[in-house]
């Protein structure tokens, strides 16, 4: 099967995503697309505006016991538990590739501890990264194993030492899981990031009524596809209206129009995630659907539809 | 693998909840190897996004057909069935996918090991050893006579087959409707001992079936200094290595069952 790339346009794609520089504004939503490599029968993962690699970690952890995920009605669940095999090897493997098939590349940053993610980033700053996804929605053992992004001094305290230890574009990636969202988008503005990334997945569980037993083996875990994207619309769309940095908008988009419709609540970008698990040609599919949608509506230009809701 | 519309050419049901499939996938048809497997998106339950991984149970490379033994066993599977050649609507197949089997070079004799629908995954690796004049012994396990489905298609193979010293498969039924009553391990057992008395032991053996099963024939293979294969179902979301839902505990550490299996070493697998 040959890559699919995107189709020919004279629609002006490329969009600045707080310093980073998309082709398209559609990118890889972490821990669905690994690093690109499994989907490379698929996509031509140089043509996406940016890949953005699963999340990773110091030394690697081990993840979540199995069952790991769940179907729910227009979505999943899943509780991976970030299982990676450290920074080390991304390094030595998965960015070297990406490099060679001239992918953008953003690296999702992920962290148990405030110097962890310090330390992630420390070790990728000589590699080809071209900009970092701080990730966080992971429990934290300096904040006592809570959510570090649902606390806002915790919030402001890892997205400040992520700035102090790069100049590379920062995105922070925020959880949906909390009373106001627009607080922490603040918070991690304020604090240095280049852009905001959301809606990460919101928690949810599921019940095998016949056995009386969780579907997750870990109980609990997060809800993505088709069913969140009314609630990452809106979030994106709150946020949009609360910082001035750049949005990568995200939740359950699966089509070309689904893209656009972030996009016209505020985002600068967009990332496909659980739709890669529907359709391994996702990617592609919704740039050529934000394409048709952009010589339709006779846009010449995709930035033109950043926040254009009118309402 | 490919990312292609396969049209149902037939859908029947060929048992208690278990039917057959034939779809057109000529570029899946004439790749698959024993063991893969193909990722399916069933039409008509969009509200269920996730793809089904199904073993394929035969393939004709001439004609571009593949079949697909499936049991009903959910919302999916309830749905399967009711797809027809001409109601207009396709499932999409990523295939082939996975690592299959892989029986040692030298093979001479082969045991192999099908319970229930584990049946299907391992008829390509029976035509194959078959072919290659590997004297093949199948034992199949299943709840009832009406659910050993594939036991005739073994049957056909065998009765002419010259290299196999058994000219049909031995079979268990829960119930004792056909061949031996209780579990078709003791069918195992028995297949061992004769072999070696024969003085020509097993040197494969391949299980495919209920979790229970494969452990416990894994154990009787490694008592018996078998090498030993299993071919392990994981709930899958991508089906193509990216997610990490499917991994499988080994002695290597987790592996996925997807791309890393469906496959493994029997004595890999951290039961």
């Amino acid at each position: 099967m040959v890559a699919r790339t995107p189709r020919e346009t004279s629609v002006n794609l490329s969009v600045n995503l707080g310093g980073l520089a998309m082709k398209n504004p559609v990118t890889t939503a972490s821990g669905t697309f690994a690093a690109g490599m499994e989907y490379s029968d698929f996509v031509d993962v140089s043509a996406l505006g940016a890949v953005t690699t699963k999340g990773v970690s110091l030394n690697g952890w081990e993840g979540n016991a199995s069952p790991r995920i769940a179907e729910v009605p227009s979505g999943m669940l899943n509780s991976i538990g970030l299982q990676n095999p450290g920074v080390a090897h991304l390094k030595s493997e998965e960015l070297p590739w990406l490099r060679g098939q001239g992918a953008t590349t953003i690296v999702n940053v992920s962290g148990h501890s405030f110097d962890e993610y310090v330390q992630v980033i420390e070790a990728l700053e000589e590699a080809p990264v071209d900009a970092y996804e701080v990730n966080i929605s992971c429990p934290n053992v300096d904040a006592g194993g809570m959510t570090l992004g649902t606390h806002v001094p915790s919030v402001e305290k890892v997205v400040s030492l992520c700035r102090e230890a790069t100049s590379r574009p920062l995105i922070v990636k925020l959880t949906p899981n909390v009373t106001d969202i627009t607080e922490i988008a603040r918070a991690a503005e304020a604090s240095g990031a280049d852009a905001i990334s959301l809606i990460n997945t919101l928690l949810g569980m599921a019940i095998d009524a016949k056995r009386r037993r969780p579907v997750l083996a870990r109980v609990v875990g997060g809800f993505s596809g088709p069913a969140v994207k009314p609630v990452a619309l809106r979030m994106v769309w709150q946020c949009s209206k609360a910082v001035s940095v750049p949005i990568l908008g995200m939740g359950g988009i699966t089509t070309g129009t689904d893209a656009v419709e972030f996009m016209l609540a505020g985002a600068t970008a967009v990332a496909v995630g659980t739709a890669n698990f529907m359709n391994p040609q996702a990617t592609v599919d919704v740039i050529d659907g934000i394409i048709d949608y952009c010589e339709k509506q006779g846009v010449n230009d995709v930035n033109d539809l950043i926040g254009a809701l009118e309402c | 693998m490919v990312d292609i519309i396969a049209p149902v050419l037939a859908n029947h049901q060929v048992g208690p909840r278990l039917y057959l499939m034939t779809l057109s996938a000529p570029v899946i048809a004439s790749n698959i190897k024993p063991g893969q497997f193909v990722h399916m998106q069933i039409p008509g339950m969009e509200g269920h996004i996730l793809r089904r991984p199904f073993s394929v149970y035969a393939a004709n490379a001439s004609e571009g057909t593949i079949e697909i033994l499936y049991q009903v066993v959910g919302f999916g599977s309830d749905r399967m069935t009711r797809l027809t050649a001409d109601d207009g609507t396709a499932p999409k197949l990523i295939g082939p996918v996975g690592h299959g089997w892989a029986a040692p070079e030298k093979c001479e004799r082969a045991l192999l090991v099908g319970g229930g629908v584990g049946a299907a995954p391992l008829f390509l690796l029976f035509e194959q050893l078959v072919a290659a004049g590997v004297d093949v012994t199948v034992v199949l396990g299943a709840q009832t006579e009406a659910a050993l489905v594939c036991r005739e298609r073994y049957a056909r193979v065998l009765s002419t087959a010259g290299c196999c010293a058994e000219n049909a498969p031995l079979c268990a039924t829960d119930d004792g409707t056909f061949g031996r009553s209780g579990f078709c391990t003791s069918l195992v057992d028995d297949a061992i001992i004769e072999a070696n008395a024969s003085g020509k032991p097993f040197d494969y053996l391949a299980v495919c079936g209920p979790e229970p099963l494969m452990k416990i024939v894994s154990g009787q293979a490694a008592e018996a200094n078998i090498p030993c294969q299993i071919s392990m179902e994981k709930r899958m979301a991508c089906g193509v290595g990216a997610c990490l839902s499917c991994v499988v505990e080994t002695v290597n550490g987790k592996k996925r069952s997807c791309v890393d299996g469906p496959v493994f070493d029997a004595q890999e697998v951290a039961w």
